[in-house]
């Protein structure tokens, strides 16, 4: 496993200019932006596809004029409302001047001359949440340790933790359960794709014909509760959730689109995970999703304490 | 007539718990939550021992732990969490209504096989 303690996010960079290319490609380098860049008239197919964007990097003369740059971002704007997408003007730092349409479009604006500013840009609106250094390394960890438990014969490749503005849902099965303590209250997401679940467990211990897709949800859904379940020994334990009134918000799924709405503009918290049996070559993608849409309070965030005397090692019996 | 009754919501766990149980000469029967645990506990009265999970619908395992020391006034059969959960409060609720044992997830089937078949025999 390697897991890099700085976060990542995924930017998709539509700009032409070859005059700021290298200082755009050094600044993504700087700062944890892993810069994707797309041919001219591909733009929509990779929205499309590309579910894992923290944001967009937007040039006002993308596309050779201000006005099919326009063009072009009302439409991503359009497919993909929730990407925060900053612009890069000649003259201005700031949205002023551009139509009134066409300024709610944009989340922030900069200059290729002050890159300081387009940092600041992305603190506040792609790595708007920060989280502790010890939460990213425990859930690669506990969430690995699980997923060898569950496929012991299979390779599990840890990717870097990265952060997602989308709201797009991955393959076919998701699971959701809740989080509550004193310091963070939300969701972890489990999203993966049944076909290469159902390839990589064997299609007749699933269940059989017909039956297959309820033996990889229940195995989802046990996946799930001991990861949630590591989650909360590791760094909840007994304590009480915050305190104040318990909200809820409503969750919204759109099946068509493929969308789900935590009813916020917090970014997920990803975690990539990839199977895979080194025998036949077959792998599975597994995404773990945090999203802390109720509360985030990380300086309030701990890890339980144990004593050693009182650890039991996993799947052994303590008698009373 | 089954010696032992595995109580979890998931069927993985009940079909992987089971199985093995059964492969090494126990005889199981399942339940889904703790409401159908109590049904089949009292459709049965040869079950010595019952491993059951702490999070599920309906009626979770604790609370079931509960009813059957309390309503149901059992108190031989022997009781087993297998769970997710480790928080020292959790294990002294358990302690306190009964609980014999407490096993956290994943299922390790050769480290408690011995005194599962103690506990039955």
């Amino acid at each position: 496993m390697s897991v890099n303690d700085k976060l990542v996010s995924k930017i998709l960079v539509l700009d032409d200019s070859a005059e700021h290319a290298s200082r755009i490609k050094a600044f993504c380098d700087d700062n944890n932006l892993v810069a994707l860049k797309v041919r001219k008239g591909a733009v929509m197919s990779v929205l499309r596809t590309n579910i894992d964007l923290g944001g967009i990097l937007y040039s006002e003369d993308y596309g050779g004029s201000q006005e099919e740059s326009a063009r072009i971002a009302l439409e991503i704007h359009g497919a993909r409302p929730e990407l925060p997408i900053i612009l890069r003007r000649d003259a201005l730092a700031n949205l002023a001047g551009l139509s009134e349409g066409g300024a709610d479009l944009y989340c922030a604006a900069y200059v290729a001359s002050d890159m300081d500013a387009l940092r600041k840009v992305i603190d506040e609106f792609i790595f708007c949440l920060t989280y502790p250094n010890a939460l990213l390394r425990g859930i690669s960890e506990l969430t690995e340790s699980v997923l060898a438990g569950q496929f012991k014969t299979l390779r599990i490749s840890v990717h870097t933790p990265y952060i997602v503005h989308d709201r797009v849902i991955f393959g076919e099965l998701l699971s959701l359960i809740q989080l509550e303590s004193a310091w963070c209250r939300g969701y972890m997401m489990l999203q993966t794709e049944e076909g290469p679940l159902l390839d990589l467990i064997g299609r007749e211990s699933a269940g059989g014909t017909g039956s297959n897709f309820r033996g990889v949800n229940d195995l989802l859904s046990e996946i799930t509760n001991l990861i949630w379940g590591s989650f909360k020994n590791r760094y909840i334990g007994d304590g009480k959730c915050s305190s104040g009134p318990q909200v809820q918000v409503p969750l919204v799924i759109n099946h068509k689109h493929k969308y789900i709405s935590f009813g916020t503009e917090n970014p997920q918290l990803c975690f990539r995970y990839t199977l895979t049996d080194e025998g036949t070559g077959r792998s599975l993608t597994l995404y773990e999703r945090f999203i802390f849409n109720l509360n985030w309070s990380p300086d309030e965030f701990s890890e339980v304490t144990h004593d050693v005397a009182d650890l039991v090692d996993s799947g052994e019996l303590e008698l009373f | 007539m089954a010696q032992i009754l595995v109580v979890d919501d998931s069927s993985t766990v009940r079909d992987e718990v089971s199985g093995f149980l059964k492969s090494n000469g126990l005889e199981v029967v399942t339940a889904v939550d703790g409401k159908d645990g109590l049904a089949k506990l009292k459709a049965d009265p040869s079950i010595k021992l019952v491993v059951a999970d702490v999070n599920m619908p309906n009626m979770d395992g604790l609370t079931m732990v509960e009813k059957i020391r309390g309503e149901l006034a059992n108190s031989r059969i022997h009781l087993i969490m297998l769970t997710t959960e480790s928080s020292p409060n959790m294990k002294e609720r358990g302690k306190a209504a009964g609980v014999k044992g407490w096993i956290v997830k994943p299922f390790k089937g050769a480290a408690v096989l011995e005194t599962f078949k103690k506990l039955v025999a």
